[in-house]
């Protein structure tokens, strides 16, 4: 009885439903990190097909949050910086095919930045779980601020690793130009992927201000 | 002369019916405005929320207020209340056209007030002066009251996660413009309906019944248009500020409706707008707007006081 008053007066279900496809949406973005990083670490080009889906999965999924906000889920003020964060969070995973694409591209990648790409790699799927973990705390009663210093020192570490791979890179010999220029490209999306997961969990924080 | 003694009779119930299509028309915006327009309720749903809450405040609440009106400001007769009401009529009509904070409160009794001196029947001044004292004091009221519930808020808010927020701030949304809803037929419309019920042309019940479905009816048929919230004109609101204005005037209004007081929900959803407005800053509000609204404030019952006065005059 009481359900079906609240269920009249406020429903709720379309928000509950917006929440869960963020979470499918970050967990989205976790496998492909995962399987970015196993492209890495096994060599396998085959599995950019992996990646391709879920990037197409995503775009599902933003396509499906937009829909859902714009037919009245949740308050006017809040829609616009979650419609963002759907945003960021397909950037996201446009980079990483795009990342994945490039690798399948290079036939594998030169010794001297192979373990710096791959360690790159992994903070990428570190990152991604804790901006899962800092989604989750916009509803559940844990506090917010540590996973966002977390994905932050995160990101700081990563930069480091870019100057080391930028000082390894004359050591790499390039026998072609369009060989140096995708190798450039596919660090240069590696790299940005935790930009855009560190903006993500930028825009968390923000969501969590504007309601206080 | 029967006949035209049963014609006169029709003018107020013409008049008070006016008046109650009005309110439902204009004041969907007050009570639920908010919450529609931020997707909480649909306007269907608002309507029929807006039905209950005003029946249940004028069968509940709203003895008093017509009491104070009816009464025991002027003793009443026909003439009295058909100009008064004719009166609060045109003003309102004005109100809607001039897009302007008019209060048919302030119209319905000033102009009895008028009227009643022309006709040199008794007028209480003492229940007149707290009248117009309850008008100075709501919208102050509504303000202290709208910064308080703001700074209580802030302090539970910050211990919750954000969507938990966004969640309760639905749900206060819909209090908040419930107590409107209800005051709207516990003050509102029983100050248009007090001088009918109290000259004996209505019951108590039969005149909330009536008044609640025309006002139903006003809702309905025009509040669709929801009026744009008093609150934009002065600083634009976010569902958490709007929740505290709304509050902090429904606190206002039910705390001078127990009083009896006839007061204007529009000037205490100002007064708390103003309140919430100068705690997040003092350049969000607009004081041009502020300045036209307290301007109707004072120009509202001097003109119905002496169209009342000049119209009774030649009548009389």
């Amino acid at each position: 009885m009481f359900r079906d008053i609240k269920k009249f007066l406020v429903g709720g279900e379309k928000e509950e439903e917006i929440i869960n496809l963020f979470k499918e949406h970050i967990e989205k973005l976790s496998e492909a990190s995962e399987t970015l990083k196993l492209a890495i670490e096994s060599d396998d080009a085959s599995l950019n097909y992996e990646i391709c889906e879920l990037e197409r999965t995503g775009d599902i999924i933003r396509r499906d949050i937009a829909l859902g906000l714009y037919e009245g889920a949740f308050l006017p003020g809040v829609r616009g910086n979650l419609y963002r964060l759907a945003e960021l969070l397909d950037e996201c995973l446009d980079l990483i095919e795009d990342t994945s694409v490039y690798f399948s591209l290079l036939n594998g990648l030169h010794p001297a930045i192979r373990d710096l790409c791959l360690r790159i790699a992994e903070i990428n799927c570190k990152m991604v779980d804790y901006l899962y973990e800092a989604f989750n705390s916009l509803y559940q009663d844990s506090d917010l601020s540590d996973k966002t210093i977390k994905i932050r020192a995160k990101e700081q570490e990563i930069d480091g690793l870019k100057r080391q791979i930028h000082e390894k890179m004359f050591d790499i010999e390039i026998k072609s130009f369009w060989e140096g220029s995708i190798l450039l490209k596919f660090l240069d999306s590696l790299i940005s992927i935790s930009d855009k997961i560190e903006d993500s969990a930028d825009l968390i924080q923000v969501l969590n201000v504007s309601m206080r | 002369m029967a006949g035209g003694s049963n014609i006169l009779e029709l003018i107020p119930f013409i008049a008070g019916a006016f008046i109650a299509f009005s309110i439902g028309s204009n004041d969907t915006s007050n009570s639920y405005g908010i919450s529609i327009g931020c997707g909480i309720l649909s306007f269907r749903r608002a309507i029929y929320l807006l039905f209950f809450l005003v029946f249940l405040g004028i069968v509940l609440q709203g003895q008093k207020v017509m009491r104070t009106v009816g009464s025991e400001l002027v003793d009443l007769n026909i003439h009295i209340i058909s100009i008064s009401l004719i009166i609060s009529s045109i003003a309102i009509i004005l109100s809607n056209w001039k897009k302007l904070p008019v209060s048919s409160h302030q119209a319905i009794v000033s102009s009895l007030v008028g009227s009643g001196l022309a006709f040199g029947v008794s007028v209480d001044f003492n229940t007149l002066i707290r009248i117009v004292e309850s008008w100075v004091i709501s919208p102050v009221s509504a303000f202290f009251a709208s910064v308080i519930v703001y700074r209580i808020m802030e302090s539970v808010v910050s211990k919750m996660p954000p969507l938990k927020v966004e969640r309760a701030v639905r749900y206060l949304l819909l209090l908040s413009g419930s107590l409107i809803a209800y005051n709207t037929g516990a003050n509102e419309l029983a100050t248009a309906l007090g001088p009918i019920v109290c000259y004996g042309l209505l019951t108590p019940l039969q005149a909330g019944i009536a008044g609640t479905a025309l006002l139903w009816l006003g809702a309905y048929l025009l509040g669709s248009r929801v009026v744009e919230t008093v609150g934009k004109g002065i600083t634009s609101l976010d569902p958490f500020s709007g929740f505290s204005a709304q509050m902090g005037a429904g606190i206002s209004v039910l705390l001078f409706t127990s009083l009896g007081m006839p007061i204007s929900t529009t000037y205490c959803i100002i007064g708390g707008v103003t309140g919430v407005g100068i705690l997040k800053s003092t350049k969000t509000i607009r004081s041009p707007f502020l300045k036209k609204i307290f301007l109707s404030w004072v120009i509202t019952p001097l003109t119905a006081m002496i169209l009342g006065y000049s119209i009774s005059s030649l009548l009389a």
